[in-house]
């Protein structure tokens, strides 16, 4: 017999840690599995080991001494992972994931040779004068708040300002009483994801210093970034800003992430639809013989002049499932056209920070279901609340020819 | 295993030969994560990980295994809780997940057609579609595939009234270790030709048989459900309560109970508003058509009031119900809050002892110094005793095996059992004979070694 007994993760004192991860974040996870079907990588492979309980134990293996830092399965998976955190709101334990990547990166990425691409990337972004250069809107306001009220600041983001510079010009217009101030640089979350936790965090402070008061944020993975760091009483992501600023349907009751696990599975559930041994159901229950909210194809003896555009979204991961805003943006959907809610809008469509610019190939796999539901939904437009998806999902629509318009939210809002 | 090791480069051409180089693992950090699955403290170490993608590919390795020797521990997604799916003796661990077609429902014959590796979810939402209902429901269900299910016979919390997993078996198509591929059962209801094999399969553990196609039962889904939930002073009052609904001919859909210790926790964690004073929580539920659930809430209803029900309620909306439930989706989170390490275990007793059950845990729980909550399904006895722990404290550790010892002997002396729903697995093997008896125990072993000669199939676990 070779049963072992281990403990997952071992006590303080334990001269068997390596200190690479903290402990109570290790040691929160039970092995569950209740991950695996909300994981994309191990959609792909059907791998235990391409999972987020699968890397746990690799990152325990790590942390214990039992695999070493260069073993090519630690390494690979590390990176493999979307960072999508889609396993943070089935977890009944309440695991922080995306926490224990960055820390998991931080000790096996930091200080070494990265891809030539990343370390542009990173560079890119690390001084906020380059930042500058990407570009400004033209019409920023520079000025904070002169009654002194709390100012409220529009962040421009850094790439999204130079691929994407209409976001923040429609963002103001929607929202004339944001400041956009012109000294300001980049977030840090590139850093975070990518192995310079530190540094990552540091950007963080001189941007919540460069920006006082409330930040809003045109990017749902910057707003979750800084929200770590800067606590999420400061940020705001735009959908939140607008929906709270015009208390336009009931207030949003966000609840904690934590409390979120569950939640919008909750309603309308039926009693037998729950769960044994108190754990928590990771897909929304439908009533019995309800079909999914998938996309129908659009009503075909419609009046043209009458018809409302189909838009569909595409959640970003991080203000998902690292903040639990969901229902804003849809909310707002709503008032501009016929809202769609694609099968896939809550799963990850491959863009990922640097992922799509890391593992293209991969990224593109993850993507592909998400370009089929677009195309079987026939949308008018997709919707999205962040820069990274902004890319991946125009470079994949362009690829399959599909007519679908990409929108920032502010954008589609602003136009409305 | 060290002699497996030696010709461990063998065995891995000759499985990449069966299911294509892509489809074999034996990387130190894959097979890691194969090497355990949902059970604490139970830890093997495969030599391989084979994922074969048809019944053909199953049978090929199973006799490439059966010539040599090799342990075989069959897999789905790893939810396990007794450790069944731990490869404690090495070898290959055979996943089943790739084998994840649904390939029919019948609203003819009202069956389900399915490979393996199928999720119980995928399953139901499938049947759904069809205003169909596919019942059984573990708390895993999200997760677990129907291979695995009906392998441990799965229950959940319907089983009160629609039974467990064994109860939907039609059918079912396997390999043997040695290489043959049999079917038993098929879409009929009744069918008795022949030893009932299909049966003997659900709950096997895996030690007898792969499984590579299921025959699942459906039933027309219920149009409505009602859900309602009553506090009482102490457990006694809620058993009480259970007896009373039970006996007013009321066949609930529901019936979930929580201790005091889980209350406590979900509402310290949860924060959703229960009542920390109360000694128990007993939440109940109806299915079917809007005159029997009103009918049946009510007169649950009373049945609680009648035993000294200190609150009763009945939801008015799904969402007041979703309400409801989350008390008691809440409990294993909130108890693994407490502490990181959480035991679950699943001693079931006739429903009519599980109040005095309940007080004989507490007992345990306080003379071995031992935080443990309990909740479970009131209506079938099937409970959840689960002590939490920290996981340095080796001390606690031993003690929280010795309180489970007391709780399954406890258990087996009401006429109960070790093991409701989850399985005898590894870590409760040791307690096995008490329960069967030396005779039975031996006779498991004659079946076990009918079907596999050679015992390569998951072994040191059932009939080993």
């Amino acid at each position: 017999m070779t049963l072992e007994t281990t403990t997952h993760g071992a006590g303080p004192a334990d001269p068997g840690r390596r200190g690479i991860f903290t402990q109570e974040l290790l040691d929160r996870c039970i092995s569950c599995g209740f991950c695996l079907p909300a994981c994309p990588t191990y959609d792909l492979t059907g791998v235990e080991t391409s999972s987020p309980r699968g890397r746990i134990n690799l990152m325990r293996a790590l942390e214990t001494g039992t695999l070493p830092d260069d073993d090519p399965t630690v390494l690979e998976e590390s990176s493999f992972c979307l960072g999508c955190r889609a396993c943070e709101p089935v977890c009944p334990a309440g695991v922080q994931y995306g926490a224990l990547l960055e820390e998991w990166r931080d000790h096996l990425w930091h200080g070494r040779r990265r891809p030539l691409r990343l370390r542009a990337l990173l560079w890119a972004v690390d001084d906020p004068r380059r930042v500058r250069l990407m570009g400004l809107p033209r019409r920023h306001a520079g000025r904070s708040k002169a009654d002194g009220s709390e100012p409220v600041n529009l962040m421009l983001g850094c790439f999204e300002r130079a691929l994407y510079p209409t976001v923040s010009l429609r963002a103001q217009e929607l929202a004339p009483e944001l400041s956009a101030p012109a000294k300001q640089g980049c977030c840090g979350a590139l850093h975070a994801h990518n192995g310079e936790l530190e540094r990552g965090r540091e950007l963080a402070r001189e941007l919540g210093e460069a920006l006082p008061g409330t930040i809003v944020t045109t990017s749902g993975g910057c707003s979750a970034h800084l929200a770590s760091v800067l606590g999420p009483e400061r940020v705001r992501e735009l959908s939140q800003w607008l929906v709270q600023r015009d208390g336009a349907a009931a207030p949003p009751e966000q609840p904690e992430p934590e409390q979120l696990r569950g939640e919008a599975r909750a309603l309308g559930s039926a009693p037998g639809e729950t769960d044994d041994a108190g754990a928590a159901q990771a897909e929304p229950p439908r009533e019995p013989g309800e079909l999914p909210r998938a996309a129908r194809p659009a009503a075909a003896n419609e009046p043209a002049g009458a018809r409302r555009p189909r838009i569909g979204l595409q959640d970003s991961c991080h203000l998902r499932n690292g903040l639990g805003v969901w229902k804003e943006p849809r909310e707002l959907i709503e008032q501009a056209g016929e809202y769609v809610e694609l099968p896939s809008a809550a799963a990850c469509c491959g863009a990922a920070g640097s992922y799509a610019v890391l593992r293209p190939d991969d990224s593109a796999r993850v993507l592909d279901r998400h370009l089929d539901e677009i195309a079987a939904a026939d949308l008018d437009v997709i919707v999205v609340v962040n820069p990274g998806c902004y890319r991946q999902l125009e470079q994949g629509i362009k690829r399959r020819g599909l007519r679908t318009d990409v929108q920032h939210l502010a954008e589609l809002l602003a136009s409305t | 295993m060290a002699s497996l090791t030696h010709h461990a480069t063998d065995l891995r051409g000759d499985l990449e030969r069966v299911v294509g180089a892509d489809h074999v693992r034996d990387d130190a950090g894959a097979l890691l994560t194969f090497a355990t699955d949902a059970t604490p403290l139970q830890r093997g170490r495969p030599d391989v990980v084979v994922f074969p993608g048809t019944t053909e590919e199953v049978a090929a390795v199973l006799r490439l295994a059966d010539e040599r020797r090799i342990p075989v521990v069959p897999r789905g997604s790893g939810t396990n809780l007794s450790a069944g799916t731990v490869p404690q003796l090495g070898g290959i661990v055979l996943v089943l997940t790739r084998m994840n077609r649904l390939k029919e429902i019948s609203t003819d014959d009202l069956v389900a057609v399915c490979e393996p590796g199928v999720r119980t979810v995928e399953l139901a939402q499938a049947a759904a579609e069809h205003r169909l209902l596919f019942p059984p429901d573990p708390g895993s269900h999200t997760t677990a595939t129907l291979g695995g299910n009906v392998a441990e016979c799965s229950g959940g919390l319907r089983a009160l009234k629609y039974g467990v997993t064994r109860d939907y078996v039609l059918g079912v198509e396997a390999v043997l270790p040695t290489g043959e591929v049999i079917r038993s059962g098929g879409r009929l209801v009744k069918d008795v030709a022949g030893y009932d094999l299909r049966r003997l399969l659900c709950g096997s553990e895996g030690t007898l048989a792969v499984m590579t196609e299921l025959t699942l039962r459906l039933l027309p889904a219920p149009e409505e459900s009602g859900t309602g939930m009553a506090y009482f002073p102490d457990l006694g009052a809620a058993a009480r309560a259970v007896s009373r609904v039970l006996s007013s001919g009321v066949l609930p859909v529901t019936l979930e109970f929580l201790d005091q210790v889980c209350i406590d926790a979900v509402e310290g964690y949860a924060k959703i508003g229960l009542d920390r004073s109360a000694g128990a929580l007993l939440i109940f539920g109806q299915d079917g058509d809007r005159h029997t659930i009103d009918q049946d809430m009510r007169r649950m209803a009373e049945a609680c009031e009648a035993e000294g029900a200190t609150h009763v309620r009945i939801a008015a909306s799904a969402a007041e119900a979703a309400d409801v439930l989350q008390a008691r989706r809440a409990v294993l989170p909130a108890l693994s809050r407490l502490q990181p390490l959480t035991i679950l275990e699943d001693a079931t007793v006739p429903r009519s002892r599980i109040a005095e059950m309940v007080e004989r845990i507490q007992e345990i729980a306080q003379r071995h110094d031992l935080t443990i909550g309990t909740f479970g399904h009131a209506g079938d006895g099937n409970l959840h005793p689960t002590v939490v722990l920290d996981p340095a404290d080796e001390d606690a550790i031993h003690r929280a095996h010795a309180a489970f010892d007391e709780i399954f002997e406890e258990a087996i002396e009401m006429g109960g059992t070790i093991t409701g729903e989850h399985g005898v697995g590894l870590v409760k093997l040791r307690h096995l004979e008490r329960q069967l008896g030396s005779d039975q125990l031996a006779l498991l072993r004659r079946i076990k070694a009918a079907f596999d000669p050679n015992g390569i199939l998951n072994p040191g676990k059932l009939g080993s």
